[in-house]
């Protein structure tokens, strides 16, 4: 049977480049979330820490 | 009297045995002192040593469509893609994302890996096998069984039996396969180098992290989606920590059940006829060739990132981008720790270990949304 040569190439090259980009997709979405869940998480401690007493 | 005897002899499997079937009786032998002996992979090559020695045994059946016992378990297990996800719902329960949330970056290493299976794919061709031959046999490359199962069944199903073997195979032999390559492809100087210690990781980002994760490639890959979607179910089981009863039959109970049907299964498609021909022989070959391959683009992918990286990491860590999950991470701990004993490497190691477990799954449905 004859190898289609062109199709390997694309299967190739777009295997490659597209597990790739879903990776850094994804570790982009990792980072933004934790990003985020780090702010809400350090802003509700501020929130729910009392003031220290005056002097 | 002598008639009733001279029925039951003609009557018996063993007028019927080829010299195939006695060949696989050695192969499911072979399997068998492994697991029982070396104890490697036993709860999957136990039920797959004896499923070969069972459907070798002729006239019994086990797998005649619509008729044998191990027919029904295969075609609503595996053909019907029922047991490799709920696998992966068992590994989801058990798997921690903490240290790849720690330090997201890993998920490069576990991308870098699935290089080589995709260079397997390519020398799978010049051996001659056609392209939904090559796409199965080099998911092995991945080190994922479940993966590898589920990718075979729907593009070259006449290929499972030596496909998932080789795969759990070579997973058992992480110890022996990794370190080798590991010392070829660094240096002495970076695998001493010790990596600062993973951040905390809170329990609300660990909770986020399998809904972004199925969300995401979900809808890049939707071919992913059997798969991930259990994977991460699994997960957010775990971690939302509210469903301990769930969490735990996943891990245990499911999995434990499934595992003897999967493996039972495999091991009954090895019939002599399908697996006595040199393309299996090939398989073998080319499955390690993966797996070699994918720990080199791993560790090739670490050095890579080094260049642009401040804070350096251990280029080791890119061996574990291959999913074989936590074998790998702890053989590079060990090859880490032999050449610096300070180094502790292990946590860090997990990161692209489990992020090769979603690597593997994304690669293979890139092949089946290309190839299916």
């Amino acid at each position: 049977m004859e190898t289609d040569w062109s199709k390997v190439i694309e299967v190739f090259s777009s295997g490659i480049i597209g597990v790739f980009l879903v990776m850094i997709l994804l570790q982009l979405l990792t980072q933004l979330s934790t990003r985020i869940i780090d702010f809400v998480e350090n802003w509700n401690k501020s929130e729910t820490t009392e003031p220290a007493p005056k002097k | 009297m002598f008639n009733i005897l001279k029925e039951l002899i003609y009557s018996s499997g063993a007028v019927s045995l080829s010299g195939g079937n006695l060949v696989m009786w050695l192969v499911s032998f072979v399997l068998l002192y492994l697991a029982i002996k070396k104890q490697y992979e036993p709860l999957l090559l136990l039920p797959i040593a004896f499923g070969i020695l069972v459907v070798n045994l002729p006239l019994t059946f086990l797998m005649e469509p619509e008729h044998g016992l191990i027919w029904f378990f295969y075609h609503y297990g595996i053909e019907m893609d029922i047991i490799p996800p709920l696998i992966f719902l068992g590994l989801g329960a058990m798997i921690d994302f903490g240290p790849l949330i720690a330090n997201p970056k890993t998920l490069l290493l576990g991308a870098g890996a699935q290089a080589g299976l995709y260079v397997t794919f390519f020398a799978a061709i010049l051996f001659g096998f056609d392209l939904q031959e090559a796409g199965s046999i080099a998911i092995i490359g991945g080190a994922d069984g479940p993966t590898t199962i589920y990718l075979t069944s729907k593009l070259a199903p006449h290929l499972l039996g030596a496909t998932a073997v080789s795969a759990y195979a070579y997973m058992a032999l992480v110890p022996i396969i990794q370190p080798p390559m590991m010392k070829l492809l660094t240096t002495e100087h970076e695998r001493k180098i010790v990596m600062s210690k993973l951040r905390p990781v809170s329990r609300l980002q660990k909770v986020c992290f399998p809904i972004v994760t199925a969300m995401t490639i979900m809808l890049v890959v939707p071919p992913a989606a059997p798969l991930i979607s259990m994977l991460m179910l699994g997960n957010l089981f775990k971690e939302s920590g509210v469903v301990e009863r769930l969490t735990n039959a996943s891990a245990n109970e499911l999995m434990n059940v499934v595992t003897i049907f999967l493996g039972l299964s495999i091991g009954a498609t090895m019939t002599a006829t399908t697996f006595l021909n040199p393309k299996v022989l090939f398989i073998f070959f080319l499955g390690l060739f993966a797996f070699i391959v994918s720990t080199g683009a791993g560790l090739l992918m670490a050095k890579f990132m080094n260049l642009f990286l401040k804070d350096k990491i251990n280029p080791l860590i890119g061996a574990a981008g291959v999913s074989a999950v936590p074998m790998a991470a702890r053989c590079v701990h060990k090859v880490g720790s032999e050449a610096n004993r300070r180094n502790y490497l292990l946590m860090h190691a997990m990161g692209p270990n489990v992020a090769g477990v979603i690597g593997t799954v994304v690669a293979a449905a890139i092949l089946l949304k290309n190839l299916g």
